[in-house]
């Protein structure tokens, strides 16, 4: 990973004798530099770091539109993590999102990766099916919600017509609670394609010294496979398991899309089996007029997202080898 | 010997590209169907009519959504406001990146590392107190309340930085020395070498923000100003049961972005990876 810190400074020109010296050019700059930044700098301040320090602030108080906040100190985090009658699908709604995660994330990569491996091993029309395999990622979540939902229609929807044909019995899919999830989980690998291009750049990086040697030396495509590709590939592999667990736990436009009904009310599909934890955030917030527990729910996700990636970073193994 | 190796590749290939595309022809046929043809039995790919199996696409659906669903108005709503805010965004971004990457001044890298920091912190924790920093702004419910809080973006200035401080000096320092000005080199040096990285944050952010549901569905209220995404949500949840209806709609939202990506197709994919492997 390069410090992005590590700033090239021009070396400063000495001024020579007999040249006209430049005049304050390093307080010029400054006033310059601070100018050029200074659009960017109004909006990190008004759009994220205000509203970071402000979202806490708001966290620690009972807030709606109608009233100004007022301090109620942790309540609002107690109340959620144990007050199951004040909010009783919290924790269904981190089941649901960590559900999801390990559902979708792994199925995710291995999808990216099969992929992948598979546009790597040809020369003729590799840019094709890269384009194809990348059309569902451009897609608003709005459409995707929109076309899964006429896909995955129990009586006819494409889905259940294709799994006819292989004798598997209609699904409701949508209207499963067991099903949700591997529904769900199903179009996020359907939009692998950034998974796939960034395995792919990874394998381009393999040298290919390395799997002449291994084939010199007898190795088959599965031992290749499993003893140089996967080694070589683990800090691709490291940066897309970290990416998208941080996503996948805040996945939210789609099942707003997939689970909103025509009365305009979201409840998270069949017993609340999609009710994903930013979807139930969203839902306090937008809805039930409770923005100082959605600024709680938010920084209990912070804390979280936080904890889950710091345990990556130690336990995972992230180097090449 | 080598096409029969690579012709079982070939075969799964294809297989996942009908699983990737085959969304999106399904999508398009039923929005070409008539009503009457598209609940059938054995579903068909093709705007086919349902008695007789003859060839009969229709316009109608795309008549309803534009004319009486407000798809037309969002459509250009979304034209406009990507019009907007695209360049304004880039142009700011990319002034403050050559700042951070060419210009010393003092306090500079803790402000970089600062801004970083803030890019870590998950949208949706600041999703509540931005609303209502729109909405102390008189912003809320405008399309203005979607293009000023929109207006940079860390990640680009990021990634516009590390493609300004990759290339070389010299060119800079001769120019300085004719006497140019920062913002001369600006526009003269750096913007011209640039024009492969500004495309690729130009179009994925077009990409971004025509596809973007979540701000405009927290910052607008008033249908008339709805952007693309929030009119085809409000579609499918008013025509629930009528996918011929919502089908047009989402081929409205899709074909503008699939359109770039086969336009730009090398730069967006090549863009994913460098961007992906600097992150």
């Amino acid at each position: 990973m390069a410090n992005p810190v590590q700033a090239d400074r021009p070396a400063a020109t000495p001024d020579r004798p007999g040249r006209r010296p430049r005049p304050g050019f390093g307080r010029r700059d400054s006033i310059v530099g601070w100018l050029l930044i200074a659009p960017a700098l109004v909006y990190f301040v008004a759009f994220l770091l205000y509203p970071a320090v402000a979202a806490l602030y708001y966290s620690f108080t009972d807030w709606n539109l109608r009233s100004s906040p007022s301090w109620v100190g942790l309540a609002n985090y107690t109340d959620l993590l144990f007050d199951d009658v004040k909010y009783p699908h919290f924790w269904k709604s981190v089941q649901v999102s960590l559900m999801y995660t390990v559902v979708a994330v792994p199925l995710t990569l291995v999808a990216a990766l099969g992929q992948a491996l598979l546009v790597n091993a040809i020369r003729k029309g590799s840019n094709l099916f890269r384009l194809l395999l990348f059309l569902p990622v451009v897609t608003a979540e709005a459409a995707v919600g929109a076309i899964w939902r006429w896909l995955y229609d129990p009586q006819y929807g494409l889905i259940n017509v294709i799994l006819g044909w292989f004798g598997v019995p209609p699904q409701n899919w949508l209207n499963n609670p067991d099903l949700v999830i591997p529904a769900l989980a199903f179009i996020a690998a359907w939009q692998c394609g950034i998974s796939m291009i960034i395995y792919l750049a990874g394998l381009k990086g393999i040298p290919l010294s390395l799997r002449e040697a291994a084939i010199i030396d007898g190795a088959g495509p599965v031992q290749r496979f499993r003893k140089i590709i996967m080694p070589m590939l683990r800090p691709t592999t490291f940066y897309l398991l970290v990416t998208g667990v941080i996503a996948a736990l805040q996945v939210f436009g789609l099942v707003y899309v997939i689970f909103s009904a025509a009365n305009k009310s979201v409840t998270g599909g069949p017993e609340q089996a999609g009710l994903t934890y930013v979807l139930h955030l969203y839902l306090f917030a937008f809805r039930y007029d409770a923005m100082g527990a959605a600024c709680a729910m938010s920084f209990i996700l912070l804390v979280f997202i936080m904890i889950i990636t710091a345990l990556q970073f130690k336990f995972v193994k992230q180097e090449a080898a | 010997m080598r096409n029969v190796r690579l012709a079982p590749i070939y075969i799964a290939l294809i297989l996942l590209a009908a699983i990737s595309v085959v969304p999106f022809i399904w999508m398009l046929a039923t929005s070409f169907k008539h009503g009457h043809d598209v609940y059938t039995k054995v579903p068909s790919l093709l705007p086919l009519d349902r008695k007789t199996g003859e060839w009969a696409p229709t316009l109608e659906n795309y008549e309803y959504v534009f004319d009486l669903r407000g798809l037309g108005t969002a459509f250009l709503n979304s034209v406009w406001v990507c019009l907007i805010l695209i360049p304004a965004k880039l142009l700011i971004d990319a002034l403050a990146a050559y700042a951070f990457a060419r210009i010393p001044f003092p306090g500079r890298d803790k402000l970089f590392v600062l801004m970083l920091g803030g890019m870590m912190v998950p949208t949706i924790t600041l999703l509540v107190p931005r609303v209502f920093v729109t909405q102390e702004l008189g912003l809320f419910d405008s399309q203005w309340g979607l293009i000023v809080p929109n207006i940079a973006s860390v990640l680009d200035i990021f990634l516009l930085r590390q493609f300004f401080m990759s290339l070389p000096g010299e060119l800079e320092e001769a120019a300085r020395i004719d006497g140019a000005g920062r913002i001369q080199i600006f526009w003269r040096i750096i913007v011209p070498l640039s024009k492969p990285v500004l495309s690729v944050v130009t179009i994925t952010s077009f990409i971004f923000h025509w596809n973007d549901l979540v701000w405009p569905l927290v910052v607008l209220n008033d249908p008339e100003k709805y952007t693309l995404p929030l009119a085809l949500q409000q579609l499918a949840t008013a025509e629930a049961g009528r996918s011929y209806y919502i089908m047009a709609g989402a081929a409205v939202a899709v074909i503008p972005v699939i359109a770039v990506l086969l336009v730009f197709q090398r730069r967006i994919l090549q863009g994913i990876a460098f961007s992906g492997l600097k992150s």
